[in-house]
């Protein structure tokens, strides 16, 4: 067990959002049961009340969910020079068997809570609120997998043996040891390059196309590559070390915390490319989406291929 | 054309309104009459969507209103009611013109087309000689002006007063009554809750409505 004053201030956070949202959790569940549009009963009119109180709730603690993501990011870091062997937030991600599955789970969140928040405030601006069934499923849904984020953020911060040797993230991102993880970090750099700037170069044409459901298929298949690429072939300029394959040593001073401005890029461009093809946005916001996804997008491309061409010009050679 | 249709409204261990149904038409003055807690603001309130039935559906223009999500409710309010509260609810911090244009901050005019709708309401009230004074210097038929004039300013299909002459002696409450002919001549939909006796031998009201114990008995 470990227990450091972030580990305290996330799990304090965590039992105060378990209440709220599983009080929501109840009103949800009598909303989709009961909820009749055309209906003027009184139970309709307080399950209208009722929705606004919840959804508020819900809103809430969503959008914190979402902050404090940057914050467990930054906790992993900071507990990682606790932990005898780790070097950054790879070492405690790997110290106990939830680390890994949490991880995934997160980020999975991280794009589900914005899309619920998103959705929510399109309910508000419709007339007669055509998604708020769709919405309290979509919270239903929700709610069991923060409900399983939570669960696995304990286990994780209760299993974590600060006396037990961890590999750090050098062994753990390592190409040669035949694991899942090192063969897709063995595919060929030129194949992820071409994929990642193609993939990029085809959103833009999308964009004038206008198709939003490619665009949003686009938009998954760039974060992926977009990950695996900073791994493993941008990191390793950023770290200017060939060898260096850790998507979380960016989080680190040592690199000017740059990271965390990749990562929030990242998120911000793939969840408005997405999110289009989810959500039948009027026309004005969709070109909004659009763009916030090329502008966010592009950043992120400008930024890790600075770290390449600014490698480059200085050694005279390429990693 | 105002509908309320089968619709009650409590207020915790309180009935306000007990199943009223009620029609107003276009351009009619209606008077609500009725001793305190009989449901007349409750009516007021349901029709500017400022509160929900508990039951039973309010329709204006064949849109039901009572359904509304709040955003909308706030635009229906803007776009369709000017209402006239008993107390006036003026902002005493601020002067008359000040407190005039605050139904059209949100409409994103031009400068110049808000100046317009002012000085139009200003003169049709007969208040432009205060506009620079703080409303809270005024005497009560002036605030009630004012008021008035803020009601009017975004040209409001529906005019809705809560006990409008309370506050006011018999020549402001007769002067008030001018205004509302005057309204009634421009084609609004008027509907005062009073039990002011002045407005009971009214020719311009078009119907009286009497309320007893949140039920219709006239």
């Amino acid at each position: 067990m470990i227990l450091t004053p972030e580990i305290v201030t996330i799990e304090i956070i965590n039992a105060i959002f378990v209440v709220f949202a599983t009080i929501t959790f109840v009103i949800s569940l009598r909303i989709v049961l009961l909820w009749e549009n055309d209906s003027y009963s009184p139970l309709q009119y307080k399950l209208q009340l009722q929705s606004y109180l919840a959804a508020t709730i819900i809103k809430f603690i969503l959008y914190i969910k979402i902050l404090l993501f940057i914050f467990f990011v930054y906790t992993l870091d900071n507990i990682a020079t606790l932990l005898p062997g780790a070097m950054c937030g790879a070492g405690v991600v790997n110290a106990t068997v939830y680390g890994t599955p949490l991880l995934f789970l997160k980020i999975i969140n991280l794009y589900l809570f914005a899309y619920w928040i998103v959705l929510h405030n399109q309910d508000m601006h419709t007339k007669h609120q055509k998604y708020i069934r769709l919405k309290f499923i979509l919270f239903i849904v929700v709610y069991f997998l923060f409900m399983s984020e939570i669960v696995l953020e304990t286990l994780m911060f209760y299993n974590i043996d600060i006396l037990k040797v961890v590999d750090c993230c050098g062994s753990i991102f390592k190409t040669t040891d035949g694991s899942y993880l090192s063969s897709i970090l063995s595919i060929s750099d030129a194949i992820m390059l071409k994929l990642f700037y193609a993939l990029y170069g085809l959103m833009i044409v999308v964009f004038f196309f206008k198709n939003r459901y490619i665009f949003s298929i686009l938009n998954l298949l760039f974060v992926i590559v977009a990950l695996i690429s900073l791994i493993t072939f941008f990191g390793t300029y950023i770290y200017e070390l060939p060898t260096h394959h850790c998507p979380f040593c960016l989080l680190q001073r040592d690199y000017n915390y740059i990271g965390y401005l990749l990562y929030i890029l990242l998120f911000l461009g793939t969840f408005n490319g997405l999110v289009l093809g989810f959500i039948d946005f009027d026309i004005n916001t969709q070109v909004k989406k659009y763009k916030f996804a090329l502008f966010f997008n592009g950043i992120y491309i400008v930024i890790v291929s600075y770290y390449v061409m600014s490698y480059f010009l200085k050694n005279g050679v390429w990693l | 054309m105002i509908k309320l249709l089968n619709v009650s409204k409590r207020y915790d261990d309180i009935i306000a309104l007990k199943d009223v149904t009620l029609q107003f038409n276009e351009g009619e003055l209606i008077v609500l009459h009725g001793v305190s807690g009989s449901g007349k603001s409750s009516i007021l309130s349901l029709i500017a969507a400022i509160s929900k039935p508990t039951n039973g559906e309010v329709v204006v223009d064949g849109d039901t209103i009572s359904m509304l999500p709040d955003h909308f409710a706030s635009v229906y309010r803007r776009d369709n009611i000017g209402f006239i509260f008993q107390r006036y609810n003026l902002i005493p911090s601020l002067n008359v013109s000040e407190n005039i244009i605050i139904p059209l901050i949100p409409l994103n005019l031009t400068q110049d087309e808000m100046m317009q709708k002012l000085e139009y309401v200003m003169k049709t009230f007969n208040i432009e000689h205060k506009r620079d004074v703080m409303v809270k210097k005024l005497s009560g038929g002036e605030q009630q002006r004012v008021a008035i004039a803020r009601a009017n300013v975004n040209n409001p299909k529906i005019i809705l007063a809560d006990e409008p002459t309370a506050n006011l002696d018999k020549k402001l409450s007769l002067e008030f009554i001018e205004v509302i002919k005057e309204l009634k001549s421009q084609n609004r939909t008027i509907v005062i809750a009073t039990h002011d006796p002045l407005f009971f031998d009214l020719e311009c009201v078009d119907r009286f409505v009497k309320l007893e114990n949140g039920i219709v008995v006239s």
